[in-house]
């Protein structure tokens, strides 16, 4: 293939493979600096600090079953709820989000390597021990100040207890490691493109890990000054958020929320490109417009972490201000709206293959269209005034939480499995999995809507009966035990569900069908290198022509060997 | 079911009103998208022999028409988010039933007292504290977890916090709005029913947050004077109650003698007064 139209001209290399190592297979993985490694660690990480966040978030749904109970301690059931929120969203969701970046942007732009191999592997250990110091705060005090530590509830005036130090030593460790990650895949995507792929010709999973990682890098600092202006206000008589002492809480809200505005595109806007590429590989037909998708990824990360005061509208903030956040929300709905269109229009007129990852994309589509349109709800000042901070915006978050990093990210686990093992993941399991998601999800999320708009607080850990508002004029706080019982009764479908992709994921790494090189006839360079990838990912790094380099690959073999045996073909690897 | 509680202050109806706005676009938004989502997958699935696809690429005109559209709806929107916003903070003057004793003002920030008029508006200190709320009534009479107030009468809540932050929000009464130390902010509402109305904190806010509850009970302005009144005699024997007994206790041979003025279980000073739930 060495002298293909579309492959660039055979180079010296240099390949350890089969160097045997004289260390451990695991102390290997641990210090690795190869990208694949690195990511393999991250999403590793990331889903056992799911399957951690899912057990709190039953202990909470189960405290919530019944009006007024008293199973679990206000003081616990609070310190569940501070550590799940940051599980889901620093340990789970952004570090799911870069593992798979890690791993397959060098492979989708024709690289051999991340720019700063041995920076990656400190950036997983800056998240893994950060992670690690969260939960071993379980046997002396964990934090409680809620999901969004806020001062001065956070100050030592009112929580004097080590949980706060832990949860800013945690979260601090974490988004370190996730801005050094972020800067890594940058310059990775700067200086290490195969030739001839220009930023127009990135897939779009590629492009997004551009636009995720610009996020990362202006809302990770914010965050990291934010904590140590924090952790000086609660151990060195420090004065930025403290009322009296001149400071303001305002301040934190800013940081932080440009921060969780940053994580929450970190759900979104991965999980939109992960759909971005399964849509056009199982419809066999390409996107209709990659420039526009890509175009509308890059406005969403832009206009999305303008939006940051959309959190903020209660506050007493100029109502000039309260206006732009506005402004910023309700335009988003251009950028992604033009991401819906673009998805179905390229399901139009398709040959649709439903496999485990398609179907999971389409869940994905699904769900993030309930979780968008209801925050669009809280992007209007007025309507924001009403659901602020009920169960509404819980759900509402929820919907998001389970259509991008939950569905979004399985479907691209299924999607990239074979590259990442070998093998496919179970397809049947995959579909009671889904089945098991998308009927906990509604049933847990739906009735929080209605609880929410019936005045139920969000994060609290008990509500009243009935009967103690009987008197009153509107029909607040009225059916909470119904609508609170469905849901957690959703909660246990729900995660039943995503133990079952679970467990898909780690029973077929090891048993799972093989899959061959390119599985699924995609489009994109990842589906060159063999699977699992060695060490240096490619042979020979080809010559990129157009949108759809791998296409062009599998037509040059074509015409070079007409009378291909299947098997060579499909594998897809250079075969000259 | 579907929308928030009836409104029962002019600010609540444009907040209720703008929500069904939102809630029709929403869900024509949603079934739209995931009503083509499932027939364009049936329609077109390979196993129902759907043809090889045809390769179409970019389709400009598509993506303008859908840009624009898009941001017609955002524009539109914003429009009305502003409109229902100036609305919903304009104070409305009392009715005829109210306790004559607003007028106009702007409220939520920059709240002013009317200048060069003989009314004064109806303003009640509301000041979070964990875990209760601690209502200031004009007059210097106080109450906690329950605000009264005269029907059909503009009422500014003045929001204030002597701790953490906290939200104050009563459904069916207009929004909620943060409540932060040391920092001026504000609400208002003008009920047209009388009769109970209950609200929270929507602000974690710490241990027992989820107990920290309020209540409006809306009367009728002879009523809510009379309250008032009996209000501050019950006030004012329990201090006169308390004070005994501190004397007394300062008159035993344990003790030093004391002036007892040092006593004031009225102190609005920050953290004062404490409430049931602590």
């Amino acid at each position: 293939m060495s002298a293909g139209p579309t492959i660039h001209p055979k180079r010296p290399e240099v390949v350890t493979d089969g160097v045997a190592s004289s260390r451990p297979r695991w102390l290997e993985i641990a210090t690795s600096g190869d990208h694949k490694d690195v990511g393999r660690m991250l999403i590793a990480g990331s889903l056992a600090f799911l399957a951690l966040a899912l057990i709190e978030f039953l202990l909470i749904r189960l405290q919530l079953a019944v009006p007024e109970n008293t199973m679990i301690e206000p003081v616990t059931f609070n310190r569940l709820l501070s550590v799940m929120g940051v599980s889901l969203v620093v340990l789970f969701a952004l570090p799911l989000v870069l593992g798979l970046y890690t791993y397959l942007v060098p492979l989708q732009i024709g690289a051999r390597a991340l720019a700063f191999p041995r920076l990656a592997n400190l950036s997983t250990w800056l998240y893994i021990v950060g992670g690690a110091i969260l939960y071993t705060s379980f046997v002396y005090t964990p934090p409680e100040a809620g999901i969004n530590p806020l001062p001065p509830l956070s100050d030592t005036a009112f929580i004097s207890n080590n949980g706060v130090d832990v949860w800013i030593t945690a979260v601090g460790l974490s988004v370190l490691g996730f801005v050094l990650l972020a800067i890594n895949l940058l310059v990775t995507l700067r200086r290490l493109r195969a030739p001839g792929l220009a930023t127009r010709r990135l897939p779009p999973f590629a492009f997004s890990a551009g636009v995720s990682s610009w996020i990362l890098l202006i809302a990770g600092p914010a965050m990291l000054a934010a904590l140590v202006m924090l952790e000086m206000d609660r151990r060195f008589e420090g004065v930025f958020f403290d009322p009296g002492g001149g400071g303001a809480p305002t301040y934190w809200q800013h940081l932080s929320w440009i921060f969780m505005t940053g994580c929450y595109l970190l759900m979104v806007i991965p999980a939109a490109a992960a759909i971005s590429e399964i849509l056009p590989t199982f419809a066999r037909k390409p996107l209709i417009s990659r420039r526009a998708v890509n175009l509308s990824l890059a406005a969403t990360g832009a206009i999305g972490l303008l939006a940051w005061m959309q959190n903020m509208l209660t506050a007493s903030i100029p109502i000039g201000w309260l206006y732009f956040a506005m402004a910023a929300a309700l335009l988003l709905i251009v950028p992604v709206g033009v991401l819906f269109v673009n998805w179905l229009a390229t399901l139009a007129s398709g040959a649709i293959e439903l496999r485990a990852p398609m179907l999971f994309a389409l869940a994905a589509i699904s769900t993030l269209s309930i979780g968008l349109v209801a925050e669009l709800f809280h992007a209007v000042i007025p309507v924001n005034w009403l659901l602020a901070d009920t169960a509404d915006a819980t759900a509402a978050t929820g919907y998001v939480v389970v259509g991008g990093p939950v569905l979004g990210g399985i479907a691209a686990l299924h999607y990239w499995f074979p590259k990442l093992t070998g093998r496919f993941m179970g397809e049947s399991l995959a579909r009671f999995s889904l089945v098991a998601i998308l009927i906990g999800a509604h049933l847990t999320l739906l009735p929080m809507f209605l609880a929410g708009l019936d005045g139920q607080q969000a994060d609290v850990y008990k509500y009243f009966e009935d009967d103690l508002y009987a008197d009153g004029v509107v029909g607040t706080f009225q059916s909470l035990d119904t609508y609170n019982l469905i849901s957690s009764i959703g909660a246990l479908v729900l995660v039943t569900g995503i133990v079952m992709s679970l467990v898909n994921a780690a029973r077929s790494a090891g048993h799972g069908r093989r899959a061959g090189h390119d599985p699924w006839r995609g489009d994109t360079l990842e589906w060159l290198a063999l699977s699992p990838p060695p060490p240096h990912n490619f042979d020979v790094v080809p010559d990129v022509r157009s949108d759809e380099p791998m296409r062009d690959i599998r037509d040059a073999v074509k015409r070079r060997h007409p009378p291909v045996p299947a098997s060579r073909a499909k594998s897809g690897e250079p075969v000259a | 079911m579907l929308g928030p509680e009836s409104a029962h202050s002019p600010n609540a109806e444009d907040l209720n009103a703008l929500y069904w706005v939102m809630m029709v676009i929403g869900l024509l938004l949603i079934v739209a998208i995931n009503a083509a989502l499932i027939g364009l997958v049936v329609r077109y699935r390979r196993s129902r022999g759907a043809a090889a696809p045809r390769r179409l690429r970019s389709r400009r005109p598509i993506q303008v028409v859908a840009a624009s559209a898009l941001a017609g709806l955002a524009l539109v929107l914003f429009v009305l988010g502003v409109i229902f916003t100036e609305n919903a903070r304009e104070v409305e003057a009392s009715g005829p039933d109210g306790l004559q004793a607003s007028s106009l003002l702007t409220a939520q920030r920059d709240i002013k007292p009317p200048g060069g008029e003989d009314t004064e508006p109806l303003t009640i200190q509301a000041s979070g504290q964990q875990w209760i709320w601690r209502y200031e009534y004009p007059d210097g009479t106080f109450s906690y977890y329950e605000l009264v107030v005269p029907v059909d009468t503009a009422v500014l809540v003045e929001l204030n916090s002597t701790d953490v932050v906290h939200r104050w929000w009563v459904p069916g009464l207009g929004g909620k709005f943060d409540v932060v130390p040391d920092q001026q902010s504000g609400t208002w509402f003008k009920a047209d029913e009388e009769g109970v109305y209950y609200g929270a904190s929507y602000q974690f806010s710490g241990a027992a947050y989820a107990a920290m509850r309020t209540r409006v009970r809306v009367v009728t302005p002879t009523e809510y004077e009379a309250w008032l009144e009996q209000q501050a005699t019950d006030i004012q024997d329990a201090q006169e109650l308390v004070r005994r007994q501190l004397d007394e206790r300062v008159d035993s041979p344990d003790n030093p003698p004391d002036d007892g003025e040092s006593v004031d279980i009225d102190s609005s000073a920050p953290g004062g007064g404490g409430g049931p739930s602590q």
